[in-house]
């Protein structure tokens, strides 16, 4: 975040609500700070300001949280100290954590997993792919929920045209899949998902060497991936395949009144 | 009421710093230190070294910007 610390007092601006979920903080006609709100799939809010000056985000952030029914929710790089400040002052509070990971490709680091017995990975096909997406979203919501999934998870639907998928598949269906979106040099692992009864038989470690050994070969050196600092088995995939933690991202929520 | 922004220049990242912070350098070689904006943060696009991107100078220090977009490259 860009804040300035002023010796000769703050600037005088007005707020102004410019459209549905944006708002411009005005110092005369221009513009010193914006402030957004943007509605996840999943039915939450989340929030971004961006100003010049530590006061000009209060005014920012107090206009639109007395304009928005809570719980609002923003994220945040870690890293960022004058940011989450700024937020703990909104009255917000650290939900919970994500940790950025770079991934080795090489498969002389990862390791080159072998699915189980019966189980083969394969190109993904549009229509199982789908049926399998639809019964792994559901899983995900009747356990953890979605709100505890990085967003990049809720944002991409299957098919999207940035994405490569591969699936493993068991007994004429499909078991888990591994989605890899090609967006920039550093390819992001958006997800690894396995059914659930078909979970803790290495499908999921199989399918993550495979996409990356893939990634290798096109010479790509590394992918990337965030992981919820609870998810325990994803952690320990990641961190077993010699990814490392750059950085962490924090989701902070403000809960209604 | 819409108003003025401030000035928007494209430039190329060339160091990742800490505390989420980039070293971006503008096509007249001048060199400015950035944050990201909060919707590139909501949309966890992540920055990298060589990134071409969309900068707007703050109005109050022109060492200092905003990166508003980062191009495909």
């Amino acid at each position: 975040m860009n804040i300035l610390r002023f010796t000769a007092g703050d600037p005088a601006v007005k707020i102004t609500r410019v459209a549905p979920g944006h708002w411009h903080a005005l110092d005369d006609d221009r513009v010193t700070g914006r402030g957004e709100a943007t509605t996840r799939p999943d039915g939450r809010i989340f929030l971004g300001v961006d100003a010049w000056h530590r006061s000009v985000f209060d005014r920012l952030a107090r206009a639109m949280l007395a304009d928005l029914p809570e719980p609002l929710h923003t994220v945040v790089d870690e890293t960022d100290h004058e940011l989450v400040d700024c937020w703990l002052r909104a009255g917000m509070t650290i939900r919970r954590r994500e940790w950025e990971y770079v991934v080795p490709t090489d498969p002389r680091v990862t390791g080159q997993a072998v699915p189980p017995p019966g189980v083969t990975i394969v190109p993904a096909e549009d229509g199982p792919l789908r049926e399998l997406d639809r019964v792994v979203r559901a899983e995900v919501e009747e356990s953890v929920g979605w709100s505890e999934m990085p967003a990049e998870v809720l944002v991409r639907p299957v098919g999207d045209k940035w994405s490569n998928y591969t699936v493993a598949a068991e007994d004429g269906e499909y078991a888990g899949l591994v989605r890899v979106a090609q967006l920039t040099r550093l390819p992001r692992i958006g997800l690894v998902a396995v059914r659930a009864a078909r979970q803790r038989r290495g499908i999921g470690r199989a399918l993550l060497t495979h996409a990356l050994a893939v990634l290798h070969e096109a010479g790509i050196a590394a992918a990337s991936a965030e992981v919820s600092e609870t998810n325990v088995a994803a952690t320990a995939l990641f961190e077993s395949i010699g990814a490392r933690r750059t950085t962490s991202t924090v989701e902070m929520v403000r809960h209604g009144r | 009421m819409a108003g003025k922004g401030g000035i928007e220049v494209e430039g190329t990242v060339i160091e990742c710093l800490r505390d989420a912070r980039f070293t971006v350098e503008l096509p007249n070689g001048h060199h400015v230190l950035a944050h990201i904006s909060g919707k590139i943060r909501k949309n966890y696009i992540r920055i990298l070294p060589y990134d071409r991107v969309l900068v707007e100078l703050s109005p109050y220090d022109l060492n200092r910007a905003r990166i508003l977009f980062r191009y495909r490259n």
